[in-house]
């Protein structure tokens, strides 16, 4: 790409901003289409606080006034799940519909064209996360680390989007069809069944609670609970936003690749 | 030009039924992909909520002792949600891409065409059931109430299935599009979270042990657990039975009025 | 000649757009009868009437000799129908389909095995008939849908565009079919296309619809003859047009023409052009190329609308 130092960044930045306006206004003409997303996890918190009420005695469940504590985070990330591929599909209506070729002949950074989406996404995600605090709140959740907590929470779910949205995007760029990229959603919705978002993995068995435990989403989900339901922790606030920011440069670099070898390779 | 005998009447009903019920199969054999959400999603089901529940049975009063015997009903009932949502799909895309006017040129009534597609739907339902069950059965699953708590599953999925595909296609006839089918999944699915899938009704608090209270499904969830937890009891038997035939006659009046208003 | 494709003034309303504005139409048996018009005209809303599928908003139609209101169920038996697109279920093949729409329309198991193969040899598809419609072409796919109409033995068969999208190749053949359809078992045929050729070519009778409403019908030579004059094109250097201009207006009007060229209708016809010829020889105009074109069925709609059809259907 063209420009160098200062302007560069300069430009990049502003592309960034402009693509992920174009996302984000999007986003809010579907407004139907990010209901569900709140919906659905909130639905669920609900139904799980009044059905998992017995299970706070059992011997082993960490100490919480409701389940609603317990879940509030699992109720974030599922949320931020639904809609968070939707920065790989649209990347796949671009490239099916020859949207993205135009952008690439254009002098626009390659950058922009993966982040922009990320980062519309990523600011839906934030206010998602800033309405299920509410109505957590307005439902007698306690959030013991605070208003620090709060905003870590609103960090996580801005980061995990960029995770799941950079995985999307490489299925994406390598496929090229809607469908295929369409099809990550389920699969990130079973993992996090598979982890311990709805249930500690001390009360699991065997080879479940394995994948449980092994599960990145158990690895962000831990402490960002710790952080709920027993007290600030600098250091559980360092691992709740460190995994998933390394992940998102991760997934964020795969695409980025993929798109480049897209272009190199006729 | 020579005339044609051609069969109607009651004959010609069951047989145009029939024939709509068995091309939904050869398309399903042509393009068994379709099946992967219907079976994928409900042993996936079965899975994470046996593996992340498990221990739920150590806690007293809780139906069961195998957390399998309690989740594989569900699961398979979720499975036939999207088995009976997968029959009303099968009409909207029909309807967009115009083979449905070929149904619709059929001299007489409407009704082969609505009952092949829920009848496909049933038929449909044994496929994620069985794979439930598979499942199940690999993670240790019990049956007290034997050969007829197993047909009891298979009647209560069954009838689900059906159930969903007449709410489903009342929404496809009225709507015409296949995008609509979204809000059945999202319906059915959430109404089965409403009742008794993972905990007994005695564990439910407040406005959700209302809502199960009230929830038909959660008679047809004790209609399709009650050989799994026990053995069988006509009790469990007849609510079940009632609550699917009359969602079953709630549904398909519904349906054939909103197909009868599309094409009369 | 018995009349058995009726209707008085069609009328269909989709919300404020009106869609089919007060058609008249009648077909008699045997005939192949021609509907033409632009994409949007009207053309399949009608053909959705007269099949059963869609109530007219006002106006009545009788098909058979029976209403297709109050009577659906009879017309549904009296017709075969192939609709535009040809709606076939990719994923099945083509002997399953057969066995479907013979169920469909009540054809006993022991007829169905003789007349599906005959019908799918007839459209020459029997190579093809346990393959997945998916892996067909578009002009196979419309003679599976031609055969799967014919299943049983319609008298009246509506045809809705049944070659557009299709290749020169495929066109012909379905053509071909028609012709014999009509030919051997005194079929009626109602065509739509959007294809003036198509018209031309198959149509004993035709009717051209633009935007709701009938504005021509008849056989397409006597259409054509209504339009008058042929046109005479001649093209000239640049430096002579104008002289041709002046001298060829004498012989009829001037009619738009490329540049460099002047076309005129040429008022008595074919006797005048070695007049028109020996005038500009006169005039010392060199003529580079000449011709003479007789009136097209695009030219009689032309002349009915202001616009010409062709070449403006296609990629709405």
């Amino acid at each position: 790409m063209t420009g160098s130092g200062l302007a560069g960044v300069m430009t990049a930045g502003s592309q960034t901003f402009e693509l992920a306006r174009r996302s984000l206004v999007g986003e809010r003409r579907q407004l139907l289409s990010v209901m569900p997303g709140l919906i659905f996890p909130l639905l669920l918190a609900a139904v799980y606080t009044k059905q998992f009420q017995r299970v706070l005695d059992m011997p082993g469940f960490p100490e919480v006034d409701s389940f609603l504590d317990f879940i509030l985070p699992a109720c974030i990330v599922q949320a931020v799940s639904f809609g968070a591929t939707a920065a790989g599909s649209e990347l796949a209506l671009d490239i099916e519909n020859g949207f993205l070729d135009r952008l690439l002949a254009s002098p626009v950074a390659r950058g922009p064209i993966l982040l922009g989406r990320l980062a519309g996404a990523a600011i839906v995600a934030s206010i998602k996360t800033l309405v299920i605090l509410a109505v957590f709140l307005v439902f007698g959740a306690e959030v013991a680390g605070g208003l620090a907590a709060m905003l870590v929470m609103v960090l996580v779910a801005a980061l995990l989007v960029l995770v799941i949205g950079g995985l999307a995007q490489v299925m994406a760029v390598r496929t090229g069809s809607q469908e295929a990229v369409g099809a990550t959603f389920p699969l990130i919705f079973v993992s996090i069944f598979m982890s311990s978002a709805f249930f500690p993995t001390t009360l699991m068995n065997g080879w479940f609670r394995v994948v449980a435990e092994y599960n990145p989403i158990s690895w962000v989900i831990n402490p960002v609970r710790r952080l709920v339901i027993v007290e600030w922790s600098t250091a559980d606030a360092l691992q709740a936003l460190g995994i998933p920011a390394v992940l998102a440069l991760g997934t964020i670099s795969a695409a980025a690749l993929a798109l480049q070898q897209r272009l190199t390779t006729p | 030009m020579s005339t044609v005998t051609v069969s109607t009447g009651l004959g010609h009903a069951g047989a145009v039924s029939l024939a709509v019920c068995v091309r939904g199969l050869q398309r399903l054999r042509a393009r068994p992909v379709l099946l992967i959400p219907t079976v994928v999603m409900p042993v996936f089901f079965v899975i994470s909520f046996t593996g992340a529940f498990s221990s739920l049975t150590r806690i007293e009063g809780y139906g069961t002792s195998n957390i399998f015997n309690w989740m594989a009903p569900y699961a398979a009932l979720q499975g036939a949600v999207f088995a009976g949502v997968g029959g009303a799909t099968s009409a909207a895309d029909d309807l967009e891409n115009g083979f449905f006017d070929r149904l619709l040129l059929t001299p007489g009534s409407r009704l082969p065409i609505l009952i092949g597609t829920i009848g496909y739907s049933a038929v449909r339902s044994f496929i994620p059931t069985t794979g439930v069950l598979a499942v199940a059965a690999l993670g240790g699953l019990q049956l007290p109430g034997g050969v007829l708590g197993l047909v009891s599953l298979f009647a209560a999925t069954a009838g689900m299935a059906v159930v969903f595909c007449l709410f489903g296609l009342t929404i496809v006839y009225r709507l015409r599009t296949l995008r609509s089918m979204m809000i059945v999944q999202v319906v059915g699915f959430s109404s089965m979270f409403l009742s008794i899938g993972q905990v007994p009704i005695e564990f439910l608090d407040g406005w959700l042990h209302h809502a199960a209270r009230l929830n038909p499904l959660t008679n047809v969830l004790r209609l399709s657990r009650q050989g799994f937890v026990g053995e069988l009891s006509w009790d469990l038997t007849w609510p079940g039975l009632v609550a699917i035939a009359a969602m079953t006659l709630v549904g398909g009046l519904s349906a054939l009025r909103a197909l009868m208003k599309m094409a009369p | 000649m018995t009349v058995v494709v009726e209707a008085t003034d069609l009328v269909r309303h989709f919300g404020d757009v009106v869609a089919v504005d007060g058609v008249d139409l009648q077909v008699e048996e045997g005939e192949v009868f021609g509907f033409l018009g632009p994409n949007g005209a009207g053309k399949s809303t009608v053909v959705r009437m007269l099949t059963t599928l869609l109530h007219p908003t006002s106006g009545s139609a009788r098909v058979g000799g029976c209403d297709v209101i109050s009577q659906a169920g009879e017309v549904r038996r009296m017709i075969g129908v192939a609709l535009q697109d040809a709606a076939i279920d990719p994923l099945m093949t083509g002997s399953e389909l057969m066995r479907l729409q013979a169920v469909l329309h009540g054809i006993p198991r022991s007829v169905i095995k003789t007349r599906g193969p005959e019908l799918l040899e007839r459209v020459g598809l029997t190579a093809a008939v346990d393959r997945r419609v998916g892996t067909y072409s578009g002009g196979m796919r419309r003679r599976l849908d031609l055969a799967l109409s014919l299943v049983h033995e319609p008298p009246i068969l509506f045809l809705d565009e049944p070659t557009t999208g299709l290749d020169p190749t495929s066109r012909q053949a379905l053509w071909e079919e028609v012709r014999r359809l009509n030919d051997e078992l005194g079929t009626t045929v109602f065509l739509t296309t959007q294809y003036l050729e198509e018209a031309d070519q198959l149509a004993g009778r035709i009717a051209i619809i633009d935007a709701g409403k009938l504005v021509r019908e008849g056989t397409p030579t006597v259409l054509k003859s209504t339009v008058g004059a042929p046109t005479l094109r001649v093209e000239v250097g640049p430096e002579h047009v104008e002289t041709t201009t002046t001298v060829m207006t004498g012989f009829g009007a001037e009619r738009p023409s490329r540049e460099g060229r002047v076309a005129i209708g040429l008022d008595e016809g074919a006797a005048r052009v070695a007049d028109v010829v020996r005038a500009l020889d006169a005039a010392g105009v060199t003529v580079i190329h000449l011709e003479l074109d007789a009136p097209s069925l695009d030219d009689v709609f032309a002349h009915a609308t202001g616009r010409r059809l062709e070449g403006s259907g296609d990629e709405q």
